[in-house]
C-alpha cells in the first residue's frame, strides 16, 4: 500500500533563508508520527508545503497516494500552529460550518457536533459563542474542526502549545482514538516529551534538514554508554568511593540515585563491575536515552559546534518546561 | 483542485449571515432612512417653529396720491398670504397634485416661509425732507415695539408718464440693515402690484381685462419616448441620475467594506489557515465576494423599495422608466466585482484594519471621483467628457449611470461598451487581486506597501 505521506528531496526558500532542504519522509499509513525540533526549525514549513498551502521550490509530495493535498482535502484533518476561530460565531455553527466544508452533510455535522463535544469534556457548549470560551476550550474546539470528518490523515501542528494539564490528557486520548480509529497521524512539538510518550516513530528537524527519523521502540533501546545510574542498597551510603573508581569523570545524586558519568573512551561494563565491587549495589545500570538527549547529541555532532549545541540545549530544555 | 461551488456556497451563505446578523449592519442599513426623514419632517419644524411674525412700520412718500392707498392694502398679512400661494403654485406646477395640494396649505406654507409679517403704512408728504425720512429708518425703536422697515419715495412720474415720454417712473426702496429678505421680496411684489394697479386706473382700463390678454398658461412638456409617453418633470430628471450615483456608491460601498473588514477580521484572528485547510483560496476569495455581493443586493432592495414606495405613493411612479432598474442592478454587479476584489485583497494583505487605511485611500478616491464629475455629467450627459467617463474603468460604470438617469440617455452602443468595458476590467483586477490574495493571507507582520503587493503578484 502507498504511504500515507512521502516527501522527497523537498527544498523550501524564503527569499535567502532556506527553510527546509533535502527533506525525504515516508509515513506510514496508519502510523502514528511525531515531528519534533526547536522553534524555528522548518516544521510549520514543511506541514504547510503537505498541506499544499505552501509549495516547495523543488522536489516531490505525495499525500493518501495525490500528487497534493489539494486533491484529498476532505480526507485530512489539519489543526494549524496559527489557529482561530470566529469569534462572534456559536460554537456548534462553526463546527458545523467546517464540517461541511469538508464535505460533511448538514445532518451528520449537526449530530455529530454535540457528541464530539460531550466526548472532550464540553457537553453543551454549542449554543455558546466562541469568544465566551477559553483558551483550552477553544483549543478542544478546534480539535473537533480537525477530526469532525473522520478523517484518513490527521497532521497537528503543535497540539498542545498553551495547553492546561488536563486539555494536555484530553487531546492525547483523542489523538491517539483517532489512531487506533485507522487515521494516520502526523504530529509536530517541540516538546520532545510529548512525542516521547506518544509517538511511534520520530522524525527531528534542525535547520531546515531531517536529522533522525526512528522507530521510538528503536530509540527506547539506545542507552547513554557515559552515563551509569546506581542505586546503592543502604539508602544513606556515601558516594565518596564511587568517585574514586576508574574510568568515573564525576558523580551526581539524584533522590538516592547516584548518575555517573564515565570518562570519554571508557568501557562501561569494566567500570559497572568496579562500581559494584566499591558500594553494595540495589540497581545498577546504563541510563536510557531520552529524545532530548539524542537530539543534543545529533546537534553536537553536527558542524555547528558547541556554542549552537548549547544554544540548542537551552531552548529545547525551555520547550520540556513550557 | 477543481473549485466546488458547494464550497464557494458555504462560504458566501456564513459570510451573507454573518453580515445582516450583525447589529452595526442593521443600524447602519436603518440610518440613512431615518436621516433623510428627519432632515425632510423634522428640520422645518425645528427652522420656523416659534420665530413670531415680524412686525414694523413703512413709510411712504408718494407724490402721486394713487399708490400708497393700494400698497396698503397689497401689505395686508392676508394679501401677502394670497401671493405667496399664487407663486408657490407656479413653483409647484410640475409637481404632482398631492404634493402641491400639501404644499399650498396654509400651515405648510406658513411652516415653510414663516407668519406672515405685520405691517403698519404711514404716508409722509409729498414734500417730506428726504435725508430726514433716511435717518427715521436707523432711529432706535423700542425691543418688542414695532421696527422701521423701508422707506418707499414713489417718483412723480410712476403712474402717469411725462409728457412725451412712453416710459414710466418707478420708486426708490430705502430698507435699513439685517432686514430679512423676505420682508424685501414681500415690499417688492407689493409695490410692483400697486403700480400696476394705479396706471390700469390712470388709463380708465380694466385690470381683469389686462390681465385675462397677459395671460398665457405655460404648457407642461410630455416626453415621447417609444411606445409611451409621460409628462415630464424637471425636478424629478434632475434629481434622478444622482440618486442612481448614489445608490451604485453605496452598494459597493456596503459590501466592500463588509469584505475588508471580515478578511482582517479572519487574518487577525487566525481563523484563516484553518479555511484554508478545507477551501481553497480562490474558493474563499469567491465565497467571500458573493456573500457580500448579497449583502449588498439586499440594501439596494430595500432601498430600491422604499425609494419605489415612495414614488407610488406620490403618483409618480410611472416617471421611472423601469429598465433603469435593470441597469442599475447590472452596473452595479460590474463595479461591485471590480471594486471586492480589490477590498478582498487589501484585507488579505494587511494585519490589522489601521494598516489598510493608507492602501485603502487611493481606492476610496476612484469610488468618490464620480461625485466630483455627477453635476458635470448631469448637465451634459452627451459631451465628450461624458462619453470618454463612461468608458474609463473604474468610474465608467458611475458615469454610464448618471447618463442613464438623465434626460438625454445614451446610444445603446455606448451603454453595451461601458459594460463590456467595466467586465473585462473587473475580470484582469480580480485575477490580480487573487494573486495578491493568495499569498497575502498567511503573510504576517510588515504592513506592505504597494510596491509590495506588485511583488507578491508577480509572484504568486
Amino acid at each position: 500500500m502507498q504511504p500515507a505521506l512521502e516527501l522527497t528531496n523537498v527544498r523550501k526558500t524564503f527569499g535567502s533563508t532556506i527553510a527546509v532542504e533535502g527533506m525525504n519522509l515516508v509515513v506510514p499509513r496508519g502510523a502514528l508520527c511525531g515531528v519534533i525540533g526547536p522553534n524555528g526549525a522548518g516544521k510549520t514549513t514543511c506541514i504547510r508545503m503537505i498541506m499544499s498551502i505552501l509549495f516547495p521550490d523543488s522536489g516531490e509530495l505525495s499525500v493518501l497516494g495525490r500528487r497534493s493535498a489539494l486533491e484529498a482535502k476532505d480526507r485530512i484533518g489539519y489543526l494549524p500552529e496559527e489557529r482561530g476561530v470566529y469569534r462572534k460565531m456559536k460554537v456548534g455553527a462553526f463546527l458545523s460550518y467546517m464540517a461541511q466544508l469538508k464535505g460533511v452533510a448538514a445532518e451528520d455535522a449537526a449530530s455529530r457536533v454535540p457528541r464530539l463535544l460531550q466526548d472532550v469534556g464540553l457537553p453543551g457548549v454549542e449554543g455558546k459563542r466562541c469568544e465566551d470560551l477559553s483558551k483550552g476550550m477553544l483549543q478542544r474546539v478546534q480539535f473537533i474542526g480537525a477530526i469532525i470528518h473522520q478523517p484518513d490523515l490527521l497532521i497537528l501542528d503543535e497540539p498542545f502549545s498553551g495547553q492546561d494539564p488536563v486539555s494536555v490528557r484530553i487531546l492525547r486520548e483523542h489523538i491517539l482514538k483517532e489512531n487506533r480509529r485507522g487515521a494516520t497521524v502526523l504530529l509536530s512539538t517541540h516538546v520532545m516529551a510529548n512525542a516521547e510518550e506518544m509517538c511511534q516513530h520520530v522524525v527531528m528537524i534542525h535547520q531546515g534538514r531531517k536529522v533522525l527519523d526512528e522507530a521510538m521502540s528503536g530509540l527506547r533501546r539506545q542507552f547513554d554508554p557515559r552515563t551509569i545510574h546506581f542505586e546503592p542498597l543502604e539508602a544513606h551510603a556515601s558516594p565518596a568511593s564511587l568517585a574514586g573508581v576508574l574510568g568515573v569523570e564525576r558523580v551526581e545524586s539524584m533522590d538516592g540515585i547516584y548518575r555517573i558519568t564515565l570518562l570519554p573512551g571508557t568501557d562501561p561494563a569494566s567500570v559497572m563491575a568496579r562500581l559494584a565491587a566499591a558500594l553494595a549495589p540495589a540497581r545498577i545500570e546504563l541510563a536510557r536515552l531520552r529524545l532530548e538527549d539524542v537530539f543534543v547529541r545529533i546537534v553536537a555532532e553536527g558542524p555547528q559546534g558547541d556554542a549552537a549545541s548549547k544554544a540548542l540545549r537551552a531552548s529545547v530544555t525551555e520547550g520540556a518546561l513550557a | 483542485m477543481k473549485p466546488s461551488l458547494r464550497r464557494i456556497g458555504l462560504v458566501a451563505g456564513r459570510e451573507f449571515l454573518a453580515a445582516v446578523t450583525n447589529k452595526g449592519f442593521i443600524i447602519g442599513l436603518l440610518i440613512m432612512p431615518a436621516v433623510m426623514a428627519i432632515l425632510i419632517a423634522v428640520f422645518p419644524l425645528v427652522l420656523n417653529r416659534n420665530s413670531p411674525p415680524v412686525r414694523g412700520e413703512v413709510a411712504v412718500i408718494d407724490p402721486t396720491g394713487q399708490v400708497a392707498g393700494s400698497l396698503r392694502s397689497a401689505l395686508t398679512p392676508e394679501a401677502i398670504v394670497a401671493r405667496r400661494r399664487e407663486s408657490a403654485a407656479r413653483a409647484l406646477q410640475n409637481t404632482p397634485a398631492v404634493v402641491r395640494d400639501a404644499a399650498s396649505r396654509p400651515a405648510a406654507m406658513e411652516r415653510a416661509v414663516g407668519a406672515p409679517p405685520q405691517l403698519t403704512i404711514t404716508e409722509r408728504p409729498a414734500n417730506a425732507d428726504l435725508q430726514r425720512e433716511k435717518q427715521w429708518l436707523t432711529e432706535p425703536v423700542a425691543t418688542d415695539g414695532p421696527r422701521h422697515l423701508a422707506l418707499i419715495v414713489v417718483q412723480p412720474d410712476a403712474v402717469v408718464a411725462s409728457a412725451g415720454r412712453t416710459e414710466y417712473g418707478t420708486y426708490e426702496l430705502f430698507v435699513p440693515e439685517n432686514i430679512d429678505d423676505r420682508i424685501e421680496t414681500e415690499l417688492y411684489d407689493a409695490i410692483r402690484e400697486s403700480l400696476v394697479t394705479a396706471r390700469i386706473r390712470a388709463h380708465n382700463m380694466n385690470r381683469a381685462e389686462v390681465e385675462a390678454v397677459m395671460r398665457v398658461r405655460r404648457a407642461t412638456s410630455v416626453t415621447v419616448a417609444v411606445g409611451a409617453e409621460r409628462e415630464t418633470n424637471l425636478a424629478f430628471n434632475r434629481m434622478l441620475p444622482f440618486a442612481f450615483a448614489a445608490l451604485l456608491v453605496f452598494g459597493v460601498l456596503i459590501g466592500g467594506q463588509t469584505l475588508l473588514t471580515q478578511t482582517v477580521e479572519e487574518k487577525s484572528n487566525r481563523v484563516i489557515e484553518v479555511l484554508l485547510s478545507a477551501v481553497s483560496p480562490l474558493e474563499l476569495m469567491a465565497g467571500k465576494i458573493l456573500g457580500q455581493m448579497a449583502v449588498s443586493m439586499l440594501v439596494l432592495a430595500i432601498y430600491i423599495g422604499i425609494g419605489l414606495f415612495t414614488l407610488m405613493s406620490f403618483a409618480m411612479i410611472g416617471l421611472l422608466d423601469p429598465i433603469l432598474i435593470l441597469y442599475l442592478v447590472l452596473f452595479f454587479l460590474i463595479s461591485y466585482l471590480l471594486f471586492a476584489a480589490v477590498f478582498s485583497a487589501v484585507g488579505a494583505a494587511v494585519n490589522e484594519m489601521r494598516e489598510a487605511q493608507s492602501l485603502m485611500t487611493p481606492i476610496m478616491l476612484l469610488l468618490m471621483a464620480p461625485w466630483m464629475f455627477a453635476s458635470v455629467i448631469g448637465r451634459e450627459p452627451n459631451s465628450t467628457f461624458s462619453v470618454a467617463l463612461s468608458f474609463i474603468p473604474p468610474v465608467n460604470t458611475f458615469a454610464m449611470m448618471i447618463r442613464l438617469g438623465s434626460a438625454t440617455p445614451p446610444p445603446t452602443w455606448q451603454v453595451l461598451a461601458t459594460m463590456v468595458i467595466g467586465l473585462a476590467a473587473a475580470a484582469a483586477v480580480t485575477w490580480f487581486a487573487a494573486k495578491i490574495f493568495k499569498v497575502g493571507l498567511l503573510m504576517h507582520g510588515k504592513a506592505p506597501n504597494m510596491s509590495t503587493l506588485m511583488r507578491w503578484a508577480r509572484e504568486a
